[in-house]
């Protein structure tokens, strides 16, 4: 469906993009996490032809992206960082206007549109000025700007920044509802509890240079271990921390530390070593991975770094 | 007080990188401060070399003197010569004269003509000719034209009284006739008869005696006879508000145009831009769609301002839509790309708006629509013609007030498109290479 052959792209200079490669298969929903400025809404730009890559290939839907080939931008759809809308005009017009765009006869724009507006739970408030929607309501519409014209493509470019867990979770349903209908979600974000929940595969972007890929069993087995344990920072702790480093690689986090199990740990061991220097159980927890350890195994920094 | 300063710095230091209001602050009085003092400096020592058609066709000393006066005054150059339609150049006759006038090629003309001071003549005929396409300029050019007359009407009068006395009577019947007058007068007052004789003589070229002749203005006065003929605007119901109407039309064209070609800024920061370029539309497109909305909007601007002059100050719109029309699209394609230049050079919304003010301001100063043009001094009279401001309100005045067709319009129009062409070549070449989008 989308097919990335070796891309690059550089701005004055500096290497946003470093020789890309990614093959997105239909239905699928597609994340690229990495931290910001990574290279993430560099690639979407790419793939609606926003920009012309300085090297390789991208290809949509058998169309090839250049920012002169207007016909691959019907197959997609682009839900943009920020809240691309007019805020001085109602929802419903500004979805007219954006319908507009595609050559959408105006009966069926209409039509689309109430559609669309019922599906974000917006219909009620079509006539209402975007400037006195919630940010949550703004991020729907958003994502409804982009539907109207039905593209078989949804590029999804951290859509829930600024959104509460509530509308987070609503805007996610919705994109699970539009992939269940056959859409093909790109979905960019440097939360790794997105692209856990939402991903059917992910890739991991940084420093423009894709440094992992694939469903998140396959991208988690790169680490060298299953679980960690997180031990809670504390006098005690801190003060009987080398009993640990015993059962494996203690790394001293911000607020606990995680011990990286060696493979002969025994947890009976582990438990009694606890219970024979008093330390309770309510100050560990078992971490299962997480793309978040897998980006530090892999860059040495947090996501959010 | 020193958490204040702190503040005050803070403050200043935000000042300072915003260069729009550094702008406004600063750049834009100080310009303005130097065009209105270099008028109203120039107002004082007067307009120089405004064109009046002349022609002298008398013969008498008199009137020669008078030619070569008008030719030394600094606020006129006069025209004695026109290109004619088979293109030689060659001198007016009444008829052309008026037509050069009527064409607004000079706003006054003066003959001298040929009575205009024969031997029985009590005073000096004159006639004007003009075109009150500019109140104030030609306040100024009767002023000073009589002015200069009257100031020159003593000795004019008094040598050519000399001079028929002498033709007359002969020049030594006239010296004894003096001599004996001035005889008599010394015996019966007991008065030297030299200093009779003395006081008598006036000097064609004694400039001491024009003053002594001061005195006797109000005798001179009633000896001059402007036969004045207004030319162009005689129909105009409301000619000030006629003259006006293009001027501050164009000044806030520029200002709603210039906001709108900015909005490119807001949309791109917002993220339309980059929805719209998501969809099967292309940056050309948008500058298109831009252009034309803001063409669309200038022109729809216009009509309206001149529909509100029509409705309120009975501004004649109608007998001559069509050309009025003509300037209108010109004017707004002027404007246009003039608003998407500034869009195309700057980096901010907020930086095109300051350069907006500042450019707009000056263009609107420089082009005569706060104050004619002639009372600029020189150089900046000059630069008026790089204003589309000036073409504008020419054309709109020769529109309205001169009802000019179609060809007569063609070179405001003209300029105006060409002003359009080449500063939308050299925005495109711009949004080439610039980051807008």
């Amino acid at each position: 469906m989308i097919s990335i052959k070796n891309v690059s792209k550089k701005f004055s200079g500096v290497t946003a993009l470093d020789n890309i490669s990614l093959e997105i298969q239909k239905k699928e929903i597609f994340g690229l996490l990495g931290p910001n400025g990574a290279g993430k809404s560099t690639l979407m730009n790419l793939l609606i032809g926003y920009l012309d890559a300085d090297e390789g290939e991208l290809v949509v839907a058998g169309e090839k992206v250049t920012r002169n080939n207007l016909e691959s931008r019907k197959k997609i759809g682009l839900v943009p960082q920020s809240i691309a809308l007019y805020d001085d005009i109602s929802a419903q017009e500004n979805l007219e206007i954006f319908g507009s765009f595609f050559g959408i006869r105006k009966s069926l724009l209409r039509a689309l549109i109430a559609e669309n507006l019922n599906r974000v739970e917006l219909y009620d408030r079509r006539k209402d000025k975007v400037k006195g929607f919630s940010g949550g309501m703004k991020r729907r519409l958003n994502i409804a700007a982009s539907l109207l014209h039905n593209p078989e493509i949804l590029l999804c470019d951290e859509p829930t920044v600024g959104v509460d867990p509530q509308s987070r979770n609503a805007i996610f349903d919705y994109l699970e509802k539009l992939n269940e209908e056959g859409k093909t979600i790109i979905y960019t974000t440097h939360y790794m509890e997105e692209a856990e929940r939402l991903c059917s595969r992910i890739a991991i972007i940084d420093h423009g240079k894709i440094i992992a890929a694939g469903t998140l069993d396959e991208l988690l087995l790169m680490l060298p271990y299953e679980q960690t344990i997180l031990i809670n920072k504390n006098q005690l702790t801190e003060h009987k921390k080398d009993l640990f480093t015993k059962f494996g690689t203690l790394i001293n986090d911000q607020e606990k530390y995680e011990l990286k199990p060696n493979e002969k740990l025994k947890l009976s061991e582990f438990f009694k070593m606890m219970e024979d220097n008093s330390i309770g159980y309510n100050f560990i927890d078992v971490n299962k991975p997480s793309l978040e350890a897998l980006f530090l195994h892999l860059t040495g920094r947090r996501l959010r770094d | 007080m020193k958490t204040v300063l702190q503040l005050i710095r803070k403050d200043y230091i935000l000042f300072w990188h915003d260069k729009p209001a550094v702008s406004l602050t600063f750049v834009v009085p100080i310009f303005l401060i130097f065009l209105f003092g270099s008028i109203f400096s120039g107002v004082s020592s007067g307009p120089t070399g405004i064109d009046i058609a002349f022609i002298n066709n008398s013969g008498a000393k008199v009137a020669k003197k008078l030619e070569s006066v008008l030719d030394t005054t600094k606020a006129f150059h006069l025209v004695r010569k026109f290109r004619d339609d088979n293109g030689k150049i060659v001198p007016f006759d009444t008829n052309s004269i008026k037509e050069y006038v009527r064409k607004g090629s000079a706003v006054a003309a003066l003959i001298i003509p040929k009575d205009a001071f024969t031997d029985t003549s009590m005073g000096l005929k004159l006639k004007f000719f003009y075109d009150p396409k500019n109140d104030m300029e030609m306040q100024m050019i009767e002023g000073i034209l009589t002015q200069r007359v009257m100031t020159q009407m003593p000795s004019l009068f008094m040598t050519s009284m000399q001079h028929k006395a002498e033709t007359y009577l002969g020049n030594n019947e006239g010296k004894n006739f003096n001599k004996k007058i001035a005889e008599t007068v010394s015996k019966y007052f007991n008065v030297d008869t030299a200093q009779i004789l003395h006081w008598t003589n006036f000097s064609f070229s004694d400039s001491s005696n024009i003053d002594s002749a001061a005195g006797k203005s109000n005798f001179f006065s009633n000896l001059l006879q402007l036969d004045k003929e207004q030319l162009v605007g005689k129909e105009i119901s409301n000619p000030n508000a006629t003259r006006s109407v293009g001027g501050w039309a164009m000044m806030f064209l520029l200002f709603t145009l210039t906001a709108t070609s900015t909005s490119l800024f807001d949309e791109n920061k917002s993220g339309v831009v980059l929805r719209i370029l998501s969809s099967p539309i292309s940056r050309v497109h948008i500058l298109w769609g831009k252009y034309l909305y803001n063409f669309s909007l200038g022109c729809i601007q216009l009509l309206v301002m001149f529909f509100v002059g029509y409705l309120l100050f009975n501004i004649n719109i109608f007998s001559n839509f069509f050309n009025l029309f003509l300037v209108i699209v010109a004017g707004a394609l002027a404007c246009t790309a003039f608003g998407m230049l500034l869009a195309a050079v700057s980096k901010t919304a907020a930086q095109a708006n300051g350069l907006g003010t500042l450019l707009i301001l000056t263009m609107s100063g420089i082009g005569g629509a706060w104050f004619p043009t002639f009372i600029l001094p020189p150089f900046i009279q000059i630069l008026s013609k790089f204003s589309l401001v000036y073409w504008a309100m020419e054309g709109f005045m020769n529109v309205l007030w001169r009802g000019s067709n179609t060809i007569e319009i063609l070179p405001y129009v003209g300029v105006l498109i060409g002003i359009a062409a080449i500063v939308n070549v050299f925005s495109v070449i711009r949004f080439k290479k610039g980051n807008l989008f």
